[in-house]
């Protein structure tokens, strides 16, 4: 039966107007502008005709296709007069020194043709022994920055050198003559060349003074020192010699000091294996969960007010002192235990502190010094060079600036316009100084209030040493001629001094009166230059005064220091803010830098933002949004003191206590560059200035709703493993009973009467294929999760090496990022299979109480996830046109030209490593990142292919590496030795988390790695037999903590 | 007439094999020592170069010992205060001979060698063509099945004019005998060509059938291989800014590649020489043979050097060479794997460079061609311990049988991810 329904499209058809019946016999129910689109009106007149059209259009096709079958032109333009020591094609090779106000490293730049391409650490180094971290692997492309400046300037405009050397030294000169101020303003100078030529111009010029400045303080404890041994020194650890580790609101491992070092010596103690089964316990007692702190094995959320309390706490518990205190809102028992526990550990154990305040490091030092630190775990008499910052002498040159006093201030490696909390203040009586010159590579917040810059060179272009601490000497060569008309800071002060001397020369003359005479090992002092280029480093034995048997003096009234932290403590009031430095982006010197915008931050896994974090139990009372996902935006915040106010995005951030919030420095730069600029909000302006020290925790912060709602592009949008077993975790008691504890074989029950008792197998031993033996290599890596500090220095690593394309936040908000490589971080949860089934909890609710992270003591895990190079991999097997295979030496291969971008083999990957080009991310406006510009282009590895629109992408293992390498042992006749080949992943990790190498060669350590009962793979019972494997996390946590 | 045509054959592919014929080989230890280490001073003739022509050197030098030590290191010979020596240092211009790290054996080799005026040209068959016999065997075999197809077109048109002669004798022949027996042929009716040859298509449906089928396929194979050509240079040969006779360097002067290409052996690239390796010798040899002064002063205009002063200038320009061997970017080749371990001759791929004026690309440089390779080429396992234990695990493979080669495939040589990264 047919419908008598009619539709009809409008009330006109339904009444079929004269005006609609009109219409209906048009195709288009306006006239088409013909006109408008052939134009020219004098079109009638024209003398080409319809044939003339055709012939034309003919005869450009044929063209065209004719051009398109010619061969394309290519240049090939040799050297003209090559340099003996360069073979196009092979990589060389030179040591360096990184250190940017920052963070110090002795490093090798690897250059091709000219070009460094990578950063990596140099393993001579003894502080950091080859390892590095994010921001270090970053600089090679803060090197290729159009943003930087092409010459020196004044007012807005470019000037030669010799103008401005000009104007610099007649205002210089007649600032000396008058008996005005001349001031250099830098960041802690560790360069002893650089020194000597400050030294240089204060002679040339009467009236110099150095004020140092930090962008992040530690004289604190520099002052505390000073108090204890009478020298403001920053001794230097040892957390290798340390068995009991307990730190109080210190990023040791990330940020911290010297935290590459840190790390490396922390992992040390932390492997365990079958011939040492012991490892060092950690206690993080802090606010805000950070990357040391998400290692810990235990781990007491405090207040930031109360980080002091705790210290005295510690104090008095452990000496049974009684130094005026308050409670730690139901902690002091954790800290009773932690006291309990620490007396077992005399001269075994480390207490660090990273707050600013001497009064809290007093007590630290004095708790160090009742459990025999001094010269075991702490060295005063090797001491840390590298920030000697004084905040109190920027401020009082702020007063010298207003009073007119001062006509001269060259300001260096800083950029206090944005870093100091009264970058205003700062920036006013900057235009009462008559010349102001920059050093800054770009016109800054604080270059561009200047009245000159003149440009530094990157330090990939200039020569540079460095004395980061008592008896070592690093020093730093150009690996690239300067690519803009930039001078490095050395040379300029000793053309304004008046010395005619080349940087080179310079240095070589200071080392040669300084460091050579301290050296006996060689003979003449250009046999001692040119190895110390070589390597890089040079150690002499020079140590200081020790201080370990010093007393403490009358001088150090722990009742009187205890007393100040309980009344700081006591005027504590509203929210609490904590400003912190992130991983990836510091204190903000790189913000311009797209890779470290990218990185995920390890803990909150956002990137390209800063936020304000809070905990998640206050953000639901207060109706904010906690979940990050592509459509659920975060609710944004106000956060006002006094007359500073941000407005950010609020993000909820387990493991830290009501009533405080966090949010990093860093962000919010306005001249920076266009990648960095307009991102996040600066918050330098709620760093505390008070009784000359900077405080980075603030109390009395008011956080209201802005009503307003903002995108944050998270990497990770799921905290917790939902009860599976992807990250395999045990305690050390447990592991010392059974070495396969927390690693117990998943077993299938199976109908096979040949396997086993009872049929139950393991994933490996059901399988569908046929075996396969990998006669010549066969490449596995191992991470050890329990070295594993999450820092993230490899996802750079691995960028840097492979070409990886910067994809902006947008993109990764849509799960596009494209990092090979991620480190999946997991909170604990309350909820697990027992407690559901005890409490009787429905399948829905507890898997959704699963994704809630623990409310109080969260802990952490993390897992860096690559390519797992399956050998029974579910990718190959659904690639339609074979673009994916796998080789003989068990490497998952991509093969890019081959790739129709149907994406099977994503959608079949069990663990989500295959990225897929969405778009072209290079040569592409829209994507104006490092791979748009010419420049920018130049940090590109010419051993992988960049990769086009339209083809998937992953982890190949650096391919390039192990071709590399077993060619070089093909030419040498011989098999490649284990550690000769480095995946670049491998070679970034500071704690040797990651070990890569041949399985069939008996001797490797990742054989090793394969036969230690910790050894797992991710999702066995998949079947995929993957080639990299992991092993155990294990925590020192004890009986009643498990 | 078949024999006749095979006559043909045999004499073209004589001719062409004459003609491609290597016109030297070099496989005497003096030859390859003097071309490593004297070519670009010396010549095997009286020829002079930078360096006097070698040919005769016995009867210049009567004292075996004082040459070689003069060989060896002319520097420390000058200072003996020999008057020969002394004599030819200032008539050459007091330019350095370098000191060379070779043997007393080597150095006799190469005087041996170079004295009796180096190879005498070789007969165009003699069993001794090492290195170039490769080459000259492909173009042999290229050419013979060329002419062979040659031949072929030539039956095949004497067989039609053979069988079109036959045929207007069988209809004279049938006229004849109509004739004779009276029998009047009614004329056809007068068809224009078209219409026959419709009218012989509907008769003849199946032939018509095959042969459009063929057709087809005719085409489809003409524009298969069309698009298969696409981005095939195969014989490419650029114009270069410079014009450089490999043919004389290579050829006549047998400068060994190495020489210039010095990245051969140790990178991916086999490296264009910088202009600096070309003032080696041309720093001296200021005409040339073929154009004169004119293209040598090219190489002095680009490092803005004067000649007459020997000055350099400061105002240099790179000579901006085009590229001949183009390979896409996503390929990887590394010259040095297969020169330094594969042990592979620069010929093989690159064709009789030493007879090239305008060097030209010799091989398609296809994927095809290299998997090619790579299936038929024997790993150069000798004496190379990476891979001993990999070809005694091959031997012992159950899969193994007689005759079985181990090829660059058996170690992965086909896999992706050798060439594509």
């Amino acid at each position: 039966m047919s419908t008598t329904k009619k539709y009809w499209k409008g009330i006109e058809e339904l009444q079929e107007t004269p005006e609609f019946l009109n219409l209906q016999q048009n195709e288009f129910a306006e006239e088409l502008p013909v006109d408008e689109f052939l134009g020219d009106e004098n079109l009638v007149d024209s003398s080409t005709n319809r044939r003339d059209f055709l012939k034309f259009l003919g005869f450009s096709v044929t063209a065209a296709s004719l051009a398109a079958c010619e061969t394309p032109v290519r240049k090939a333009i040799p050297y003209l007069n090559k340099p003996e020591e360069i073979t196009p094609g092979v990589a060389n090779y030179y040591a360096s020194t990184h250190w940017d106000g920052m963070d110090f490293a002795s490093i090798l730049v690897k250059t091709r043709e000219g070009r460094p391409i990578k950063v990596d650490g140099n393993e001579l180094c003894p502080i950091t022994q080859g390892g590095s971290n994010a921001r270090v692997q970053a600089s090679v492309l803060s090197l290729y920055d159009s943003s930087r400046i092409a010459g020196p300037m004044k007012a807005g405009a470019e000037i030669s050198w010799e103008a401005a050397d000009k104007e610099i030294i007649e205002k210089l000169t007649a600032a000396a003559n008058q008996g005005k101020g001349i001031r250099i303003l830098t960041s802690t100078v560790i360069s002893p060349s650089l020194k000597a030529a400050i030294e240089n111009f204060a002679t040339a010029y009467s009236t110099t003074k150095v004020v140092t400045y930090d962008s992040f303080s530690y004289k604190g404890i520099a002052e505390a020192n000073k108090a204890y041994f009478g020298k403001a020194i920053i001794p230097t650890y040892s957390f290798d010699k340390a068995d009991y580790i307990v730190s109080i609101g210190c990023d040791f491992l990330a940020n911290w000091l010297s935290p590459v070092e840190h790390a490396r010596q922390y992992a040390s103690t932390r492997r365990v294996s079958a011939e040492k089964k012991t490892m060092s316990r950690h206690i993080q007692i802090e606010s805000v969960l950070s990357v040391t702190g998400s290692n810990a094995d235990k781990r007491i959320a405090v207040k930031p007010s109360q980080i002091g309390i705790a210290a005295v706490s510690l104090y008095n518990k452990l000496t049974g002192s009684s130094l005026p205190t308050k409670s730690l809102d139901g902690k002091d028992d954790s800290i009773s235990k932690i006291a309990k526990e620490l007396k077992n550990y005399t001269g075994k154990a480390l207490v660090v502190c990273g707050s600013n305040d001497p009064e809290i490091q007093k007590i630290v030092i004095a708790i160090n010094q009742y459990l025999g630190s001094y010269s075991t775990t702490i060295h005063t008499d090797i001491t840390d060079n590298t920030h000697k910052g004084n905040e109190e002498e920027v401020n009082s040159l702020i007063e010298e600036m207003n009073s007119g006093n001062i006509s001269a201030l060259l300001i260096h490696g800083c950029n206090p316009v944005y870093s100091l909390p009264f970058g205003d203040k700062f920036k006013a009586a900057l235009s009462k100084v008559d010349l102001s010159v920059s050093f800054s590579d770009r016109a800054d917040e604080t270059a561009s209030a200047c009245s000159i810059i003149a440009p530094d060179s990157h330090f990939l272009e200039s020569w540079s040493d460095a004395n980061p601490r008592t008896g070592y000497f690093s020093l730093g060569q150009p690996t690239i001629q300067p690519l803009f008309k930039s001078r490095q800071v050395l040379s300029s002060l000793l053309k304004w001094s008046g010395a005619e001397l080349d940087a080179h020369d310079f240095i070589a003359s200071v080392w040669e009166n300084t460091v050579y005479p301290s050296t006996s090992s060689l003979k003449s002092f250009s046999d001692f230059w040119q190895k110390s280029l070589h390597d890089g480093v040079v150690i002499i034995n020079s140590a200081q005064e020790d201080m370990n048997e010093v007393s403490i003096p009358e001088a150090v009234d722990l009742n009187k220091a205890a007393g100040i932290i309980s009344a700081e403590a006591a005027k504590s009031t509203g929210t609490e803010l904590v400003v912190y430095t992130k991983t990836g982006m510091g204190d903000g010197s790189q913000a311009n830098n797209p890779w470290l915008q990218e990185l995920p931050d390890p803990i909150s896994k956002v990137t390209w933002d800063n936020y304000v974090m809070m905990n998640l139990d206050e953000m639901m009372e207060k109706g904010f949004n906690t979940i990050l996902g592509q459509e659920q935006k975060s609710d944004t915040v106000e956060v006002k003191l006094g007359d500073k106010a941000v407005v950010l995005p609020v993000l909820a951030q387990p493991g830290m206590p009501k009533g405080v919030i966090a949010i990093a420095l860093g962000y919010g730069r306005t001249a920076a560059g266009k990648t960095a600029d307009g991102v996040g909000a600066n918050v330098a302006g709620f760093i505390q200035y008070k009784n000359g020290y900077f405080h980075y925790n603030v109390s009395g912060v008011s956080v209201s709703e802005s009503k307003g709602k903002y995108s944050l592009a998270a990497t990770q949008t799921h905290h917790t493993m939902m009860g599976r077993q992807i990250v395999k975790e045990t305690t050390l008691e447990e592991y010392k009973k059974d070495a396969k504890a927390g690693n117990e074989d998943i077993l299938f029950a199976t109908n096979l009467k040949t396997i086993g008792k009872d049929g139950k197998a393991t994933a490996k031993e059901l399988n569908l294929w046929d075996s396969f033996e990998n006669k010549n290599h066969f490449w596995n890596m191992s991470i050890d999760l329990n070295s594993c500090i999450g820092c993230g220095a490899c996802v750079i690593g691995c960028s840097s090496e492979n070409n990886v394309p910067v994809v902006g936040k947008d993109e990764v908000r849509r799960s596009r990022e494209m990092h090979w490589m991620r480190i999946d971080r997991y909170y604990s949860s309350d909820m697990n299979e027992e407690v559901a089934e005890s409490e009787g909890i429905g399948a829905i609710d507890k898997f959704l109480k699963m994704e809630v992270p623990s409310s109080d003591d969260v802990e952490v895990v993390f897992q860096p996830v690559m390519c797992q190079h399956c050998n029974h991999a579910p990718c190959e097997t659904v690639c339609p046109v074979l673009a994916t295979t796998h080789s003989l030496e068990g490497l998952n291969q991509m093969t890019y030209n081959r790739c129709i971008g149907t994406r099977y083999c994503a959608n079949n990957c069990p663990y989500k490593v295959r990225r897929f080009n969405w778009f072209r991310y290079n040569e592409n406006a829209q994507f104006d990142f490092n791979m748009y510009e010419d420049l920018g282009k130049m940090v590109l590895n010419p051993d992988v292919t960049v990769r086009s629109r339209g083809v998937m992408e992953k982890c190949s293992m650096c391919v390039q590496r192990i071709q590399e390498g077993k060619l070089k042992s093909k030419k040498n006749g011989e098999r490649p030795k284990d550690g000769s080949i480095k995946t670049a992943c491998q070679q970034a990790c500071p704690t040797n988390a990651i070990t890569f190498g041949d399985f069939n060669d008996t001797e490797s350590e990742v054989r090793k790695a394969w036969n230690n009962e910790r050894k797992y793979q991710l999702l066995e019972e998949v079947g995929t037999q993957p080639s990299v494997f992991y092993l155990t996390k294990v925590r020192n946590k004890n009986a009643e903590e498990a | 007439m078949h024999q006749f045509n095979f006559r043909i054959s045999l004499v073209l592919t004589m001719l062409i094999m004459v003609f491609f014929a290597p016109t030297e080989g070099f496989s005497q230890d003096g030859a390859k020592i003097f071309k490593g280490n004297c070519a670009s001073c010396h010549k095997p003739s009286t020829q002079k170069l930078i360096g006097p022509g070698l040919q005769g050197i016995r009867d210049r030098w009567p004292d075996e010992a004082k040459l070689i030590a003069w060989v060896k290191n002319s520097q420390e010979f000058l200072k003996t205060g020999d008057a020969y020596a002394n004599k030819l240092y200032e008539q050459y211009g007091k330019s350095i001979m370098p000191a060379f790290a070779l043997s007393d054996e080597e150095v006799i080799a190469v005087i041996d060698w170079a004295n009796k005026g180096g190879d005498a040209p070789a007969p165009a068959a003699t069993a001794d063509q090492a290195n170039t016999g490769g080459v000259s065997t492909d173009s042999n075999a290229q050419a013979d099945s060329d002419s062979y197809f040659l031949v072929l077109i030539g039956i095949a048109v004497l067989l039609i004019i053979l069988i079109s002669v036959l045929g207007s004798v069988k209809r004279s022949l049938e006229t004849l005998v109509n004739e004779k027996k009276g029998i009047i042929v009614e004329p056809k009716p007068v068809l224009s060509p078209l219409q026959k040859f419709k009218y012989w298509s509907s008769q003849n449906k199946k032939i018509v059938a095959i042969a459009s089928l063929l057709l087809v396929s005719w085409v489809l194979k003409l524009g298969w291989d069309g698009l298969m050509g696409v981005g095939v240079y195969q014989g490419y040969q650029p114009e270069q800014p410079i014009k450089f006779s490999h043919e004389l360097h290579a050829g006549q002067n047998q400068i060994a590649c190495v020489y210039c290409h010095s990245g051969v052996e140790k990178s991916k690239h086999a490296n264009i020489p910088s202009a600096n390796v070309c003032m080696n010798c041309h720093a001296y040899i200021q005409q040339g043979p073929n154009y004169g002064t004119e293209e040598i002063s090219k190489i002095y205009a680009a490092l803005d050097y004067n000649p007459e002063t020997r000055v350099y200038g400061n105002n240099p320009k790179p000579i901006q060479w085009v590229r001949v061997h183009n390979l896409p970017d996503h390929v990887y080749f590394n010259h040095s794997q297969h020169v330094t371990v594969g042990k592979i001759e620069c010929a093989q791929c690159h064709g009789p460079i030493d007879s090239m004026a305008v060097v030209e690309q010799y091989s398609p440089l296809t994927m095809g061609w290299c998997i090619n390779c790579h299936r038929e080429t024997e790993v150069k396992f000798e004496g190379n311990d990476y891979y001993e234990d990999l070809h005694k695990k091959f031997m012992e493979d159950s899969d193994y049988k007689k005759g079985d080669v181990f090829t660059v495939e058996k170690i992965g040589g086909l896999e992706c991810s050798k060439c594509h990264y």
